[in-house]
């Protein structure tokens, strides 16, 4: 609680206050003017000695001093600004909140369990009407008791906490204690945050803002920087070896700190044994990289990890993924029945160039094409053909299903008029662009999964092919255009049919109307569109801390690794079970409604059906956030300082300055501090009145007895 | 001893108050005057001169040798034989009326009690027949009135107009009397001499070395010898009107000190070149200042 001045200008008064000290020093002397026949004798004796003693009646320069400081004080309206009370002084019932850091940070040097310490000590120092709330926090907060004043409570809810395998992150934590201060009817508020305080928790502009008067106390949990070893990234190549996949891990470790090099034991473990271990030479602040021999994938949703010796930091010491044998995309290549060369030969190569055999090749040409070879297809490519109406209901049923198809244009390419629906569009005349050097690619819509593996720098590129001949291409109203030349004609256009796609590519894929062929672009840019209308998707090896899968999406499942929902024993239509790597076991119920389930633990995780066990379910792997292991630190006050100090809004600022004026003035009227002191000070002006009389009648009466 | 004789036999009339209430300077001088010889044991008119003036009946006091037996077996009446021993001497008055002079802490001021003994002297003088003059200064001469036998009545009503007003000093004012004042005769001197010791000697010593008689009269007010006051004031300066603020109770020992050692040091130095000083206090009656000149008068009319 401060004092406060509604209208502190009139504190320049005080001034006032040498008025008295001047008449006494000054006035005084004029009007006891003493004649006397000669100085000569007085201005021999030290004129500064003189006038050090000059003031007689301190009694009354004090009166007349305070007196007029306090009616300029009392003009400067004066009160006791209780909105700013010090939350340090016992100025009634607080509301206390401790938010506990629980990252995975927390472990080093037991800083977890002197967090908790410190919790407990806070809890036991509560009074009487205080509440508390207790507040853990990693990338998320938690509420773990919200506003109570049952000490018990507290201090069991702390018996249940441990570190987790988050992250930090400051902000949803005083996020909460934002709301929990606002919502709260006692008049003060704190703030305990128990932390490491790393600095990779707080971004600055997290939009947290304490209410007015309260106050953060931090309590920082500081240790040494260990010497931190981590594994920063697992890479798996697969192989195809004599028609089996093998994969080859390859371990990025890191060390933090240290003094010296220092060999380290790399391990790997599949299935929850180690297979192989590793030696490497790590220097301080080192990195290395450690490849693993080959090893081969036979069991879908296998587990692996990699892991060195467990140091101060050990959520960081282990690498988890699931890896699963890959599955060929079929497709099914048809050329067009009259020509005489091979119409296909680049595109088939290229197919045909992998090193884990993603692609199984049927190559038919159109006046051999069977029925049958559409089952157990992925996907159709009709290069440079013509195709009659019989084929093309076919290939519509094949589509609507699920399946893929690429028609690329060419000089014998022919759709029946009945199967144009199925199409983005429709095919015209070939058009030569035989001006120059030819026509190139002018746009390619780089946010398609066609295009995005080229996004970003040297990923490849698609300017340096040459189009001297393209048909025109007329799109329909369903259609988009994924490529188009640099005259703005359509070179590549999608269209999404049943549950499968269709797609049109303008020019050839051989070197015929254009060099895209011999172009280093060529080969993964075939590859990418076979996957894409292939239906292919890249299995996540693991998630981090903080994600949430859906069990009901089977979309997220495949791309969680799921790979057999017969081996898994998972259908649409039973309850999962799924068990955390701590052992928890969260139920999802066979409803139509989504299954999330939240990855918040280091480890695998297991679904299944209840009471089951498949031979091999389905796992998910689950690394820490690797950002945690960065241990620099924020100065606390910086923190605080951006917590207790918004920037107003320019718009609201007059606002909230007319609300706080607002909120002063009314404080002012309800104290009502200046009327006590003008009482006071005209109380002081009357006893000066009386005693200066009295001083004066003294000084008299003195003066004749001297005459 | 005989000092405290004179202030019992004729304290009232030589009491400051009381003369205070006389207007007239003549009928002042005359009263004093004789109230102070009738006080006296020894009648101040002795003189040693052996030529006869004249018979005067003898009055209490007047020296019972003086008596003329002849004259009381002839006529059995006592009468005393009178000489004209200091008769037709130069006797002046140097008066400052500097504007220190006016200060006075009580009913007389000093230049009041300067004038009341400038006015009994001139009379007493005048009574012995000498050439009575009057010479008023302040840092120069104001008014001059030439020693004669005649001038009694114009040096009581110089002294009852004169006033102060000026600033004073007294080296200048001095060098032109000592011009001025040719024949030897008896100079008194009154002043409070706010000057320095040195710079009095220097200014007096000139009219000693004309061979003048000099006695001095150093005039002050009680409250300029004791500083009586309470409250701190500023002290302004009568000639100069400077001001200082002054915390009585703190300088007054300081003050009485210089006074003290300044009186000392004029009485000594004056006293080794022979002349006569008296320190007067305007609240005590004029007794002490008649009685001393009368002493020097003797003095010196013993050393002719």
């Amino acid at each position: 609680m401060s004092l406060a001045f509604l209208v502190p200008l009139f504190l320049l008064g005080l001034a006032g206050i040498t008025v008295p000290i001047l008449v006494h020093l000054t006035r005084r002397q004029r009007r006891n003017v003493v004649t006397f026949p000669s100085l000569m004798f007085l201005e021999r004796i030290p004129f500064q000695e003189q006038r050090r003693r000059r003031i007689q009646h301190w009694l009354l320069l004090a009166l007349r001093s305070l007196a007029l400081a306090l009616l300029a004080l009392a003009f400067a309206r004066p009160f006791f600004d209780r909105s700013a009370l010090s939350l340090g002084a016992a100025a009634g019932p607080r509301e206390v909140v401790v938010l506990l850091d629980q990252s995975y940070s927390m472990e080093i040097g037991n800083q977890f369990t002197r967090a908790l310490i410190e919790a407990r000590e806070i809890f036991d120092g509560l009074g009487p009407l205080d509440r508390a709330s207790l507040v853990v926090f990693g990338q998320g907060a938690r509420v773990v008791t919200r506003s109570t004043g049952d000490r018990l409570r507290l201090n069991s809810a702390l018996d249940t906490l441990g570190v987790s395998s988050s992250g930090t992150r400051f902000g949803p934590a005083l996020k909460v204690a934002q709301t929990v201060l606002e919502e709260s009817e006692l008049p003060t508020g704190e703030v305990y945050l128990l932390s490491d305080f790393q600095r990779i928790g707080w971004t600055g502009n997290e939009g947290v803002y304490l209410p007015a008067g309260a106050k953060v106390i931090p309590i920082k949990f500081s240790e040494d920087p260990p010497d931190n070893i981590q594994v920063t990234d697992v890479d798996l190549i697969r192989h195809a070896v004599s028609g089996r996949e093998r994969i080859t891990p390859t371990a990025r470790i890191a060390r933090n700190g240290g003094v010296d090099a220092r060999e380290v034991n790399v391990s790997l473990e599949l299935d929850g044994q180690e297979i192989q271990t590793r030696t490497i030479t790590l220097d301080a602040d080192g990195a290395a990289s450690v490849t693993f021999q080959p090893f081969t994938l036979s069991q879908p949703h296998t587990r692996g990890t990699i892991r060195v010796p467990a140091d101060e930091l050990t959520a960081d010491d282990v690498r988890n993924f699931v890896v699963s044998p890959g599955t060929a995309l079929s497709l099914l290549v048809i050329d067009g029945s009259g020509g005489s060369t091979d119409a296909s030969l680049y595109l088939r190569r290229a197919l045909e160039i992998s090193d884990d055999g993603r692609f199984r090749l049927i190559h038919r040409r159109t006046n051999n094409v069977r029925a049958e070879d559409l089952d157990g297809t992925d996907a159709v490519i009709i290069n440079d053909a013509r195709i009659d109406g019989g084929s093309a209901e076919r290939l519509r049923n094949f589509v609507q299903a699920g399946g893929g198809l690429l028609l690329v244009l060419g000089e014998n390419s022919g759709w029946p008029a009945s199967a144009q629906d199925l199409l983005p569009g429709t095919a015209g005349e070939p058009r030569d662009r035989l001006q120059g050097r030819g026509g190139r690619l002018g746009h390619l819509e780089y946010g398609h999964p066609v295009f995005e593996p080229f996004s970003g720098p040297r990923s490849g590129d698609f300017t340096g092919a040459r189009f001297f001949r393209a048909r025109s291409f007329v799109l329909s109203d369903s259609a988009i255009v994924l490529a188009r030349f640099d005259d703005g004609s359509v070179a590549f256009a999608e269209k999404g049919y049943g549950l499968g796609t269709v797609l049109v590519w303008t020019s050839t894929l051989d070197s015929f109307w254009n060099d895209l062929a011999l172009q280093p672009v060529y080969l993964p840019f075939v590859h990418r569109v076979s996957e894409y209308i292939g239906g292919r998707t890249e299995a996540l090896a693991w998630f981090t801390i903080g994600q949430v899968l859906n069990l009901a999406d089977p979309g997220a499942l495949e791309s969680a690794g799921l790979v057999s929902t017969e081996s898994a024993e998972l259908s649409d239509s039973t309850d999962l079970v799924a068990l955390t790597p701590s052992g928890r076991s969260m139920e999802f119920p066979s409803d139509d409604g989504p299954k999330y389930l939240a990855l918040d633990e280091s480890g695998f995780y297991t679904v299944r059906p209840p009471g089951s066990e498949p031979e091999r379910p389905f796992v998910i792997a689950v690394n820490v956030e690797l950002e945690e292991s960065n241990l620099t630190t924020i100065d606390p006050e910086e923190l605080i300082a951006q917590v207790m100090s918004p920037t107003p809004d320019p718009e609201t600022a007059s606002g909230l300055v007319q609300t706080t004026e607002l909120q002063m003035e009314d404080q002012e009227r309800r104290q009502a501090l200046w009327r006590w002191m003008l009482i006071t000070a005209f109380g002081l002006l009357a006893a000066e009145t009386f005693m200066s009389n009295w001083v004066s009648r003294r000084a008299v009466g003195a003066t004749l007895t001297a005459t | 001893m005989g000092v405290a004789r004179a202030s019992h036999s004729g304290a009232r009339f030589l009491d400051p108050a009381v003369l205070a209430r006389i207007s007239n300077l003549e009928l002042l001088a005359r009263t004093v005057v004789d109230g102070f010889l009738n006080g006296l044991h020894r009648s101040p008119y002795l003189g040693f001169s052996l030529e006869f003036a004249e018979h005067r009946q003898y009055m209490p006091g007047d020296d019972i040798r003086r008596i003329d037996w002849k004259l009381f077996g002839r006529s059995d009446r006592h009468y005393i034989k009178l000489f004209e021993a200091d008769t037709n001497a130069n006797f002046s008055v140097l008066l400052d009326v500097s504007a220190s002079m006016s200060y006075g802490s009580h009913e007389v001021s000093k230049l009041d009690y300067a004038r009341y003994l400038t006015a009994c002297l001139t009379f007493f003088s005048n009574r012995q027949r000498d050439r009575v003059g009057l010479v008023t200064f302040d840092h120069d001469i104001v008014e001059y009135v030439p020693p004669s036998m005649k001038h009694m009545d114009t040096i009581l009503h110089l002294l009852h107009r004169a006033s102060a007003g000026r600033a004073g000093s007294l080296r200048e004012p001095l060098v032109k009397i000592t011009e001025l004042l040719g024949r030897k005769g008896i100079v008194v001197i009154i002043s409070d001499f706010y000057e320095h010791p040195d710079e009095i000697l220097s200014s007096i010593s000139l009219l000693r070395g004309r061979g003048h008689d000099v006695i001095v009269f150093h005039v002050l007010d009680p409250a300029e010898l004791s500083f009586p006051f309470e409250d701190s004031s500023s002290f302004e300066d009568l000639e100069t009107r400077e001001q200082i603020p002054v915390i009585p109770n703190r300088l007054r020992d300081d003050y009485k000190r210089l006074v003290s050692e300044h009186v000392e040091s004029v009485e000594h130095r004056l006293a080794e070149n022979r002349i006569d000083y008296v320190l007067l206090d305007t609240s005590k009656p004029l007794d002490l200042a008649l009685f001393q000149y009368l002493l020097a008068r003797e003095r010196w009319t013993r050393k002719r």
